[in-house]
């Protein structure tokens, strides 16, 4: 019996209410690469956070190396050997691979920094994780694949014996993705514990010896060794069984067809920005589904009320352009062209980095672009600032909610209608009656709980800060003619997630809003769009709609559109805009 | 919407039940305390004379306070008023001490406060530098400029002038009139208008705000002009109050006794939270404590360690606090 690294026994934790993780068991040998899988919000993030001590949990034990512990501190998390590389990497971007690999632990000599030491033994950390990087390299110059590797050998060098990767190749390209399978291989070898977290089924078959699927805080599937199917994880996953007859092996050119999913209209749209080479594999409405080879359907994996609800009517039926975007280009992005019809609800979908925030940053004018032009219906606007989009009928909803879009201090109200107080002001003089009102209705439809109005916005959940920040854009007094939402439902839970996709559908269908939205997650993509844009390098690559919108062809599509390796243009894609966080950093800065 | 929950928009000046002002402004508290104090101690620190020697000193202070105030709640501050304040005495002194009419001489004054209030408000706003930093040269800078322009004390600038510290209008003095109304225009600007509203998101979350539409960069910008204006105004009232003015000692550290009475009356440096209200009690907290010590005959070094100390005092009053809703 190989000794356990770690062991999960009944963990459970809540949120105000809501179960986060209900009497979870995970058990990880030494030398195992265990595959953790679910939708966001299932309970991974939670799951890692446990085990990082980030938070202590309500319930249950986490066991490592031998040691049981009923709640972790950070300090006592990394001392029990416990490396979480999460997506977001904590490296310090100004300071060496050496710095960073010893940030904390400095070895000294005489009092001061032996720096000598030190970069023998990080040389030999980066040589054990494949790095090219040199252990003078700055960090903050390098690419995302390399980043992630010095924070590896971060981990190792602090002896970790338990190894969290939470979705590492979300923003890798395909040969560094390559790379860091590798690399995961070379670890369990060496003897780590690996918990990996991930959306990717074809990274499961590759790494994992065993999974665990959760779902709602739960763990619905658990299997070691290869025994399990693509079909048994996306049933885990969803929670519900697929329907047989259109779960279809693929091998030929066939996307499997799925009824009720709105029909193919426009896949004669196909790939309209201008990619070109190895973005065309990904063009081509259906026919990418099925370029990765065999597939599984992801369509019945998601199928929530929202998209259902549009079925019913067709959800663009005008096709009258709302938003075109011409050639539109700046720094590491485009260019892009694109059309977004009278409401019609348009992804952009693609890895960290490549483009998707910077393109509607762009579109709102909040980020300068150096050429091309935005149109509302028949008027080019072509925003220079947010204001300027704003009175266009433009609006965003940024991505990072607590930097771009909150005001924490202030209450709910104030959060929602500040925009829109100098509109409802009559003689210069804010009419508070109004503004009463238009937060009342708008509280009420999208469902904001609680609905007081003078509670500080960081009191509410993440799902109902979402809201609030929504709510902005679609009041009586203020309902633009295109909205934009960069990654609509992160850090929302399930609930609030249903209700957000159920309000921006309506809002398509009953006011003929044009929504363009960028996601990292294809489940929200398939739920949300009608249409879905492949976006890498900065450019539309590729364009999926109709019966061949589902997650497996989306994952497959990133991939294929991800350029041949050539170590200039990955540098350059991956250094000025590694997070969408930090990307809209520069734009401010 | 309930009665209860429209009180985050109404004026905080007229806010609600008094209860919920106690909570949020534990001020009134302690000024009532220290005046009892006081009073008790003394024995004459209510006499209505001085009463209004408080009001008097307190006027310029809450003059120069409500703009400053608004400025560190959009999450900017102005160190250089005490330098603006010199320039503003000494230019509307100079004018009226050349035959000019009062009226020239207060506008001369105003303007000059104006300008300097532009510079912090472009290099701040507009070019985006650290508005410690700015308003920390300007600080120095200002008074180089004062002193380089008026060398020698000026003083004897007419009765016209005088009219401006010394009048009394419906038997208050004419510099607590002004501070007055000062207070009211502070008050209703940020529960009235749109751009009272603005100042609270830029300053809880200026990014947020830019994304949202807001212009952030015009009302910080019009906030440091008025800061500035405000200066200068309380330069010249100080200026025709003394009938003299020094430019290398008038208002230094006058810079000081404003951010403490901005934040004595709990606006936080960090932006995005304070009152008029609050801004009130700060000056008077100032005034009276000031007034109190020096009717006892405490040495002034002693009257700076209790101002200082009341500082501190209120940050960890405002730390500890259960922090009220907002």
């Amino acid at each position: 019996m190989t000794p356990v690294n770690l062991r999960v026994r009944g963990l459970s934790k809540s949120f105000g209410g809501v179960r986060a993780l209900d009497g979870v068991d995970l058990t990880v040998p030494m030398g195992q690469v265990h595959a953790l899988l679910g939708h966001n919000g299932a309970g991974k993030s939670t799951l890692i956070k446990c085990l990082g001590g980030a938070f202590p949990p309500d319930a249950g034990t986490i066991e490592v190396g031998g040691t049981s512990y009923t709640r972790l501190s950070p300090r006592e998390s990394i001392d029990a050997g416990v490396a979480i590389i999460f997506q977001t990497l904590s490296v310090v971007d100004a300071l060496s691979v050496t710095e960073n690999i010893f940030l904390g632990q400095e070895w000294t000599r005489y009092g001061r920094i032996d720096r000598r030491a030190q970069e023998e033994v990080a040389a030999g950390l980066l040589e054990r994780v494949a790095a090219s990087c040199s252990p003078r390299d700055r960090v903050g110059e390098l690419p995302m694949g390399q980043r992630q590797l010095v924070e590896i050998a971060k981990a190792l060098s602090r002896s970790a014996a338990v190894l969290v990767l939470d979705e590492p190749t979300a923003a890798l390209s395909t040969a560094e993705s390559a790379a860091l399978a590798e690399r995961v291989e070379d670890l369990r070898t060496q003897g780590l514990a690996i918990v990996y977290v991930t959306h990717l089924l074809s990274e499961v078959e590759r790494l994992a010896d065993a999974v665990t699927v959760l779902r709602d805080g739960r763990v619905t599937h658990r299997s070691v060794g290869a025994g399990q199917t693509r079909r048994e994880l996306v049933e885990a996953i969803a929670g519900r069984p697929t329907r047989a007859p259109q779960v279809t092996q693929v091998t030929g050119g066939v996307p499997a067809q799925v009824p009720g999913s709105g029909g193919g209209a426009d896949e004669s749209a196909a790939c309209e920005g201008g990619a070109g080479g190895s973005a065309a594999s990904g063009g081509g409405a259906g026919g990418s589904a099925a370029s990765g080879g065999g597939r599984v359907s992801g369509r019945t994996t998601a199928e929530p009320p929202a998209s259902t609800a549009a079925s019913g009517a067709p959800a663009h039926p005008s096709g009258r352009p709302r938003l075109t975007v011409d050639g539109l280009h700046g720094p590491g992005f485009g260019p892009v062209s694109l059309t977004v019809a009278e409401g019609e609800r348009v992804g952009l979908f693609g890895l960290i980095g490549s483009g998707r925030t910077r393109i509607l940053e762009s579109l709102y004018g909040a980020r300068r672009a150096v050429g091309g032009t935005v149109s509302v219906g028949d008027r080019t606007v072509t925003p220079a600032r947010p204001a300027e989009a704003l009175a266009a009928g433009i609006a965003l909803v940024p991505a990072d909610r607590r930097r771009q879009g909150l005001f924490p201090l202030l209450g709910a109200q104030d959060n929602a209608l500040l925009p829109s107080v100098r509109h409802l002001a009559r003689a210069g003089i804010r009419a508070r009656g109004a503004e009463h009102r238009v937060f009342g209705a708008l509280a009420e439809a999208v469902g904001l709980r609680p609905a007081r109005p003078r509670l500080p916005a960081a009191a509410f959940s993440g799902g109902n800060q979402q809201k609030l920040v929504l709510g902005r854009w679609i009041h009586e007094a203020r309902s633009v003619d295109v909205l934009l939402l960069d990654e609509p439902t992160q850090g929302v839970d399930v609930g609030a997630r249903q209700e957000i996709y159920e309000v921006v559908t309506a809002l398509a269908a009953d006011r003929g809003t044009a929504v363009l939205f960028a996601s990292s997650d294809p489940e929200e993509v398939v739920a949300l769009a009608d249409r879905c844009l492949i976006v890498a390098e900065g450019r539309i690559a590729g364009e999926l709609s109709g019966p061949g919108l589902t997650e497996e062809a989306l994952l497959s599509a990133i991939h294929d559109a991800e350029p041949a390796p050539d170590p200039g243009t990955q540098h350059t894609a991956s250094a000025p805009a590694p997070s969408p966080a930090s990307a809209s950093a520069e734009g401010a800065a | 919407m309930t009665a209860a929950d429209s009180v985050l928009t109404r004026p905080r000046l007229v806010a609600s039940g008094g209860l919920t002002t106690l909570r949020r402004q534990p001020l009134i508290v302690v000024l009532g305390v220290m005046v009892a104090a006081f009073q008790l101690s003394t024995g004459s620190f209510l006499d209505p004379a001085n009463l209004r020697g408080i009001a008097t000193d307190a006027a310029t202070l809450a003059i120069v306070a409500v703009p400053s105030a608004l400025l560190v709640i959009s999450g900017y501050l102005d160190l250089s008023v005490g330098s603006t304040l010199a320039l503003g005495g000494l230019v509307g002194g100079w004018l009226a001490g050349q035959g000019q009419s009062p009226v020239v001489a207060v506008l001369g004054a105003l303007a000059a406060g104006a300008a300097v209030g532009a510079v912090n408000g472009v290099l701040c706003c507009y070019f985006g530098l650290s508005a410690f930093i700015v308003t920390l040269g300007m600080l120095t800078a200002v008074r180089g400029l004062a002193q380089q322009l008026f060398p020698l004390p000026l003083s004897g600038f007419g009765t016209g002038f005088a009219w401006l510290g010394g009048a009394r209008i419906a038997g208050l003095a004419a510099p607590v009139v002004v501070a007055a109304l000062v207070l009211a225009a502070g008050a209703l600007f940020l529960a009235l208008t749109p751009a009272g509203r603005h100042v609270f998101a830029i300053g809880v979350n200026r990014e947020a705000a830019h994304l949202s539409g807001i212009d952030v960069r015009r009302t910080p910008f019009a906030l440091f002009v008025i800061t500035g204006v405000a200066a200068a105004l309380a330069g010249a009232i100080k200026a025709s109050v003394l009938d003299s003015v020094v430019a290398g000692t008038s208002g230094s550290g006058f810079e000081l006794a404003v951010l403490t009475a901005v934040l004595v009356g709990g606006v936080a440096l960090t932006g995005g939270s304070g009152s008029i209200l609050g801004v009130l009690l700060g000056v008077l907290f100032l005034g009276c404590l000031q007034n109190g010590l020096t009717l006892l005959d405490v040495p002034t070094f002693w009257q700076q360690m209790a101002q200082g100390s009341a500082l501190v005092a209120g940050a960890a009053l405002a730390y500890f606090a259960p922090r009220a809703a907002r």
